[in-house]
């Protein structure tokens, strides 16, 4: 499956009576965004904002963070199953605007009382903007209200998909125009080349940990919930191009880096030179044994038999909890003969270890590779802010008073690699 | 700037295990294997007093001894104190820590001790000092002052501290650092080094467990008194000890006397890592008193301890869960219980 990604970048956002851009400057008509996005009744109010890198601004109760996309068609599809019904994904141009986001906040419905209930931010000024890649991008921020009568997951959901509606009604207006630059991934191997002498790899994605009650009907897998599947083998082409969104309000995992996954990046980056990328399996962890170990075997079938791979790559979702099933795969695959290099964020790390390196909750000789993307911890003090996108009140009271954790910063962590966060012991 | 060094009887040259509850004595300039490290600090450095006590009469009287040392050390004003190195030995290494951690609280010098990772001083002092690694036996001698006088250099010019750098072992901090690849990059080119069967480096390493010996099963428990120990949380209304949630660091004892059950509303859980309503809707099920007293009626069992035992376990070092398990045993023994039941979220 070739995929063709048409990158056009932007430099700026402004409002405008329509969308479209000109020499890198993207144009938003609130108007019609919101005449488009309160289309879905389960919305009563839709309020869009933009900022850019470098404001004296806060945006909180971040839950997603998704880049604009659209395929070359007009009807799509973009994010298969969650907003378009049909088509086909993975192959095929993908338009993209690259250096922009959308940000979707919660920002609107919760009480202004306590200072959690500012949820994760994203700082935008200059001074933090080493924190987080998303300062870093022009975003456009959609905050939505809830209609009467409408349930919590109900809600959720709605926000969730106005967010990918807006990500794809923005990608729509690069359509035609002259792409920066673009990149083709390719997962095909013609038969007449001779790639028998290299090794080839998979990669495990673990997408969700349900130790926390995931939403029910959230539109993660092609517009489906994951909570219950199996793992399932996945075009990584199909990934790149909307087939998976993050779970809602995922820790440290958002749509964004799923669409420009950096792991994913590496392995077409060195598909045919150093190895044959032979396929993604998506899985969770479960929350109780039994299904760990089944959930762990399927992953270590499917690599040995299905995609016939000789090592793979093992990323987590979640809290530490996953770590452990994240380890079954890999002691699973490594005494099938298969090796594994992890790569993960430390969650459940003992401080009063005297190791030198950073450690695991679990115990497995067999893994003897990984890969440390940082531990959640550290704060920072946050200045006062002319302007809070999301809960003001909440943000003055409470937070740029105090000293406040990294890990509510949308983007400072990352269980998809694209950090160069790295734990040390002292 | 002026070093005291610390050393035990034996390495003081003074006498083996006969000499070992020697009392603490002082004496001016190095001896022994201060003479060594001596010669490989610069002229900077001088140790002005070695201090020397015999390892019995310091672990078994650590507050006395402390007390007859830290005015010691004060007198010669030293900007540091070096310990050891004590190797693998127990006793000694235990000292080291000791003197250092209460030579830097009393007296606010830094104070460096040296020994094997694997030593029992390591355990109850690495987060309160530094201690650098050194090997296992004395024929590592040469090497362990090297890497002492390195460290006390590099300190003393006031950089930054890395244990794999400057061999000490980490104190219980977790810093993030930036690497100068992505995670991405890095575990792609691990991979990559170890199908290759080159040489790589994990950055991330699995944690040391002590292997544990279950017990035999008390049997028979008809005249036995039976405590009940959890590490699910559970805590009188209020959380009177104030139990931490995550990374406990102590327990409580909780008195459960002339109670028939445990009574909902009469407690709480302190707990993060797991669904605690059915607990507080009923605490028997994480502390079976109930279970425990019918048993105890028919005879079944001997009589039910006084208190249940009660800390949380999630996210707790193993440093601290074994100190408080060392102390609830401690309880447990004197107070002449004969068997536990543990129960576990």
């Amino acid at each position: 499956m070739l995929l063709e990604l048409a990158n056009v970048n932007i430099n700026g956002i402004v409002w405008s009576d329509r969308t479209f851009i000109e020499e890198g400057i993207l144009h938003v008509n609130k108007k019609e965004i919101q005449n488009l996005l309160l289309r879905d009744n389960r919305l009563s109010d839709v309020k869009i904002e933009l900022s850019s890198p470098g404001e004296d601004c806060v945006i909180t109760n971040v839950i997603d963070v998704i880049e604009p996309r659209s395929k070359a068609s007009e009807k799509g599809p973009e994010f298969l199953g969650a907003v378009d019904p049909y088509g086909v994904i993975g192959k095929g141009k993908t338009w993209v605007l690259k250096g922009v986001a959308v940000i979707v906040s919660e920002g609107l419905t919760f009480n202004n009382s306590a200072s959690q209930e500012i949820g994760a931010i994203i700082p935008m000024k200059e001074s933090t903007s080493f924190l987080t890649p998303y300062s870093k991008l022009h975003n456009i921020i959609v905050l939505g209200a809830p209609a009467n009568g409408i349930t919590s997951k109900e809600y959720k959901i709605a926000l969730k998909t106005a967010g990918l509606r807006l990500a794809k009604y923005l990608g729509e207006v690069a359509i035609g125009l002259k792409a920066n630059s673009i990149r083709i991934y390719n997962l095909d191997n013609p038969k007449e080349e001779n790639l028998s002498n290299l090794p080839r790899v998979a990669y495990i994605f673990q997408l969700l940990s349900t130790q926390y009650e995931p939403i029910e009907g959230d539109p993660v897998f092609y517009g489906g919930n994951i909570e219950k599947i199996v793992p399932t083998i996945v075009i990584p082409t199909e990934i790149m191009d909307g087939a998976i969104t993050a779970p809602y309000d995922s820790r440290y995992m958002e749509t964004y880096f799923i669409q420009n996954h950096p792991i994913l990046e590496e392995l077409f980056l060195r598909h045919r030179k150093d190895f044959i990328f032979c396929g993604v399996i998506i899985m969770t962890a479960p929350n109780n044994a039994e299904e760990v170990e089944r959930v762990t075997t399927i992953a270590a079938n499917l690599v040995e038999y299905t995609l016939r791979a000789e090592c793979a790559i093992l990323t987590k979702a979640g809290g530490g909890a996953p770590e452990w099933v994240m380890m079954r795969v890999a002691q699973k695959c490594e005494q099938r003969g298969i090796k594994t290099a992890l790569a993960f964020l430390h969650m459940g790390i003992d401080m009063t270890q005297p190791n030198t390196k950073p450690t695991t909750i679990f115990y497995a000789e067999e893994v003897d590779a990984m890969v440390s993307m940082g531990a959640p911890l550290g704060t920072i003090r946050l200045s006062k802010t002319e302007r809070v996108i999301g809960k003001k009140e909440v943000f003055e009271k409470f937070i740029y008073k105090q000293e406040f954790p990294l890990r509510y910063i949308r983007g400072a962590f990352s269980q998809l690699g694209n950090s160069k966060l790295k734990a040390i012991r002292y | 700037m002026r070093i005291v060094h610390y050393l035990n009887q034996f390495f003081a040259g003074k006498g083996g295990e006969e000499k070992a509850n020697m009392l603490p004595e002082i004496f001016e300039g190095a001896i022994g294997p201060g003479i060594g490290l001596q010669k490989l600090l610069s002229e900077k450095f001088k140790i002005v007093a070695t201090i020397i006590c015999g390892d019995n009469y310091i672990t078994e009287n650590m507050d006395s001894a402390l007390e007859k040392i830290i005015p010691l050390v004060e007198r010669q004003k030293p900007e540091f104190l070096i310990a050891g190195p004590a190797f693998l030995a127990g006793r000694y290494g235990m000292a080291c820590g000791g003197i250092c951690k209460s030579v830097s609280e009393k007296l606010g010098i830094l104070a460096i001790a040296a020994m094997h990772p694997e030593n029992p001083g390591v355990d109850l002092y690495h987060m309160d000092v530094y201690i650098v690694s050194t090997g296992s036996s004395i024929r590592e001698m040469n090497e362990a002052l090297y890497k002492i006088a390195r460290f006390v250099t590099k300190i003393a010019e006031g950089k930054k501290l890395n244990p794999i750098e400057d061999g000490y072992i980490p104190r219980g901090i977790i810093e993030n650092v930036e690497a100068e690849k992505t995670g991405a990059q890095r575990v792609i080119e691990m991979l990559l080094s170890k199908i290759r069967g080159q040489k790589y480096e994990s950055e991330v390493s699995i944690p040391k467990y002590d292997r544990v010996i279950p017990a035999l099963s008390a049997k028979p428990i008809k005249d036995k008194l039976i405590a009940i120990v959890t590490d699910g949380g559970l805590v009188p209304k209020g959380n009177p000890d104030r139990i931490e949630s995550i990374n406990a660091t102590h327990f409580g004892m909780y008195n459960i006397e002339g109670k028939q059950i445990l009574s909902k509303g009469e407690f709480e859980v302190s707990h993060s890592g797991y669904e605690s309503r059915f607990v507080v809707d009923n605490p028997n099920r994480l502390v079976p008193l109930d279970a425990l007293r019918f048993f105890e009626d028919i005879g079944r069992i001997g009589k039910i301890h006084h208190t249940f035992f009660s800390t949380t376990g999630v996210g707790t070092g193993i440093t601290n869960a074994k100190k408080m398990g060392q102390k609830i045993a401690n309880i447990l023994v004197s107070e002449s219980v004969g068997a536990v039941i543990l129960t576990s979220t």
